[in-house]
């Protein structure tokens, strides 16, 4: 090709100008496959015209021919020239992937909890669906596998339920958001009293700690002074309505109590928890996500964790 | 030759050619360098190191700026100058204005490239300058414009060489496409925030009505412009085809205008504004393509030259890399390709490959050809040159590939479905996927600076030994005096 090329050129003449002394120009014609393929993309255009929305005329556009989008709002058959908003509203009413979940969709709204929970199939479909919606909005914080952070967000794969673990639970917890709250008692107390509180908390879960302080911690946990009682009860079992945890049974969400080998570690985490208080929020996803959405998620999260 | 033979830096104005020439490669470092650490940061982000003025937010606008307007308008200012001077045979208009032109464009890049990092911007891609730099953007602008008519309107020659249309056209449709886009009310006279004239689509069609153009005009037209001169000066043949260039140069300037809204498809743009974006970029393809044939075509007869030149085998690349993605945005623009490719790395791994390939490529080869004539010497080393012209390519061919891994690959991961017809990836799955073809990426990023840094080497070594040359010649004049 390129010997054809330099022959012709050796007939072209230059255009018979020159620049800087040797710049000049041949007059070849132009390449023909160049000008066929110039043409054959305006002809691609003007064919692409006819079917879709193109030019601006007056107030309106070109709304493209034998192209048009039928689907269905209400029972009612409509029928538009192509647009990608039909586009879209068709594609969710009958693309492949719409349909299979449309069809579990309708499934899951019709089933209550229990008889979710008792069919493989439906729950194989909820395993599918909150990879992504766990994945996409829940993950961020409380982790790909629901293990939280320790003293920001709860363990989701655990036993150990603050807002508790039944299916309704969780599903308000997620509709509606939680507040978690403890106050600081930085004021109230004194390091000593702290000191004391702290190593009364870590004895209802199992540990040894001296006698004297233990009785003086127990004192501040269920007498007024303290007041701890009022959330966490006086056996120290937590309250679900509160959020309050749980604390007698060695699982702890703020406090980092297991990164600590020695008593007097595990107390200081404890007296720095007691003494600043917690201030944790969980949004509500009520008007994020849709009633299937939350009850596919409340089915997961009550699987993730052992739910009660 | 006559004209030739008369030493061309007394003919021309050469001191501020030299002036943009060097700026060009500070800037393109400085850019480059800042383009490679932002790169890192993705693949790494503890290099954020938690400073505002380097996080990735702000150095990306740093690096666009100072490698566009920095580097390629530096190169633009520079070659621009040098040809029009050169094909028309006249002197620069006014070396005054020329100079102003110099320092207003240089302070304009300093100062756009320090207000982003204090966190000033438009937040208009590639025209981040807050409205007092684009006030001076506008009058440099002005000036440029003046200086190059009033020096076309002194040639000694009868007819227009191809190049200045180039170079017209771009000074011209980047006056519009500033102006237009930067229309915006400041918030007080003594701040420097403000906010655009347009609203909602309006605002998002303008800015890439600007955005599109600013590629076409800027980064197309303009080093075509490059090209029409450089590269049948370099051959030592005629340009290819007169006939082609007129054609192609006016089906590239009518068709360039509509293209902007192909970076807005699947968005709230009307569908008709979409579908005319699509198929004048198809309708672009050839047009382009014009230019490259031109180019390579102009060689024909001398392909031997490729063998023994490098300055030729960059300028050659370049037009390979314009003729890949001139192919690869048209492709990209069709609606249906688009919805994989938009919002993804691809994106990247186009503007580069025409970044990288044609912008820098050509910036490289033409000045390694302009710069020893406009200091009246031999360039340092040729051997320097063609260790630059493969550490270029490496470095591209290693970005792009990253770049279309990390781009196809996340489009393929976002559209996935499991059998449930659920979504199979999580959006951060998507992104972890990311981090491989990220460090390639950075790695060709660091192939090209490297490059950048071989070839400032040797443009410093050559000036150095302009100096020293004429030193010499005006020791020996005085030494000549003296006896006589």
């Amino acid at each position: 090709m390129s010997e054809t090329k330099t022959k012709q050129q050796g007939a072209v003449q230059t255009t018979g100008h020159a620049w800087d002394g040797d710049i000049q120009e041949f007059n070849n014609p132009l390449p023909r496959w160049w000008l066929w393929s110039f043409y054959a993309t305006v002809v691609f255009s003007v064919l692409y015209w006819v079917i879709y929305p193109a030019w601006p005329v007056g107030k309106g556009y070109t709304t493209g021919w034998f192209n048009d989008i039928t689907y269905t709002v209400n029972g009612e058959e409509r029928s538009r020239h192509w647009n990608t908003r039909s586009l879209l509203i068709k594609d969710m009413q009958e693309g492949k992937e719409a349909l299979l979940t449309q069809e579990y969709m309708q499934k899951v709204e019709a089933a209550d909890y229990q008889q979710i929970l008792a069919d493989p199939d439906m729950m194989t479909f909820v395993r599918s669906v909150t990879k992504g919606l766990f994945g996409d909005n829940c993950a961020a914080c409380h982790g790909a596998g629901g293990a939280g952070v320790i003293g920001l967000f709860p363990n989701l794969a655990d036993d150990d339920w603050l807002w508790g673990g039944s299916v309704e639970d969780i599903q308000n917890t997620i509709a509606l958001g939680r507040n978690g709250y403890m106050p600081a008692f930085a004021r109230t107390l004194n390091e000593e009293q702290l000191d004391d509180v702290s190593l009364y908390v870590l004895s209802l879960s199992g540990h040894e700690v001296p006698a004297d302080k233990l009785m003086r911690g127990k004192q501040l946990f269920t007498g007024e002074a303290g007041g701890c009682y009022y959330c966490h009860t006086a056996q120290g079992t937590g309250l679900k309505s509160q959020g309050a945890a749980n604390l007698t049974d060695n699982i702890w969400t703020i406090a980092d109590v297991p990164s600590q080998a020695e008593l007097a570690g595990k107390a200081a985490v404890v007296k720095e928890v007691i003494r600043n208080g917690v201030n944790r929020v969980m949004p509500a996803w009520e008007n994020r996500l849709d009633e299937n959405q939350i009850k596919l998620l409340t089915v997961y999260v009550h699987e993730l964790g052992g739910g009660q | 030759m006559a004209q030739g033979a008369v030493l061309g830096t007394q003919q021309y104005n050469y001191a501020v050619i030299r002036k943009f020439s060097v700026m060009a490669l500070v800037w393109g470092l400085l850019g480059m360098a800042a383009g490679l650490y932002a790169a890192l940061e993705l693949a790494y982000p503890l290099l954020n190191m938690g400073i505002p003025e380097i996080t990735f937010g702000r150095l990306r606008p740093v690096h666009t700026t100072l490698v566009i307007f920095g580097f390629g308008g530096s190169a633009l200012f520079a070659t621009s100058y040098y040809v029009v001077q050169r094909t028309c045979q006249a002197r620069l208009y006014s070396d005054s204005l020329a100079t102003f032109t110099f320092w207003g464009w240089q302070s304009a890049v300093a100062l756009g490239a320090i207000s982003y990092m204090l966190g000033y911007t438009q937040a208009k891609e590639y025209a981040e300058f807050e409205w007092p730099i684009d006030l001076l953007i506008t009058v440099v602008w002005v000036a440029y414009f003046w200086v190059y008519v009033q020096t076309l309107k002194r040639r000694s020659q009868p007819h227009i060489y191809v190049a200045n249309w180039f170079y017209l056209a771009f000074i011209l449709a980047t006056a519009i496409l500033h102006i237009f886009n930067n229309i915006s009310v400041p918030v007080g006279m003594f701040t420097l925030k403000s906010y655009s004239m347009y609203s909602g689509v309006q605002d998002a069609m303008t800015q890439w009505w600007y955005g599109h153009n600013a590629v076409g005009f800027f980064l197309t037209a303009a080093f075509l412009g490059m090209m029409y001169y450089f590269v049948p000066k370099q051959a030592g043949r005629p340009v290819y085809s007169y006939r082609l260039s007129i054609i192609h140069f006016w089906a590239l300037s009518f068709l360039y205008m509509w293209v902007g809204a192909h970076h807005l498809h699947w968005t709230a743009l009307p569908d008709w504004t979409s579908t005319l974006a699509a198929t004048f970029s198809i309708m672009l393809l050839l047009p382009s393509w014009g230019g490259m044939i031109n180019g390579i075509m102009t060689l024909s007869g001398a392909w031997n030259k490729l063998r023994t030149d490098p300055i030729m085998l960059f300028l050659i690349t370049a037009l390979s890399f314009y003729g890949m993605s001139t192919f690869e945005g048209p492709l990209m623009s069709l609606k249906s390709v688009n919805a994989l490719s938009h919002y993804t790395d691809w994106t990247i791994g186009h503007v580069h490959s025409g970044a990288l390939g044609w912008v820098a490529m050509i910036s490289f080869g033409s000045f390694y050809h302009m710069i020893p004539r406009l200091y009246d010497t031999k360039l340092y080393s040729t051997r320097l040159v063609y260790v630059h012209f493969y550490l270029a390519t490496i470095g591209i061919v290693l970005y792009i590939t990253a770049m279309w891994v990390a781009g196809i690959g996340q489009g393929l991961l976002l559209r996935a479905f499991d059998d449930f017809g659920s979504l199979a990836y999580t959006f951060i799955e998507t992104v972890s996927f990311l981090h491989k073809p990220y460090v390639v990426r950075a790695l060709g990023g660091g192939f090209f600076v490297s490059g950048v840094l071989v070839m400032a080497y040797n443009i410093f070594m050559t000036i150095r030994q302009a100096s020293r040359e004429e030193a010499a010649i005006e020791a020996k004049l005085a030494a000549k005096l003296a006896r006589a």
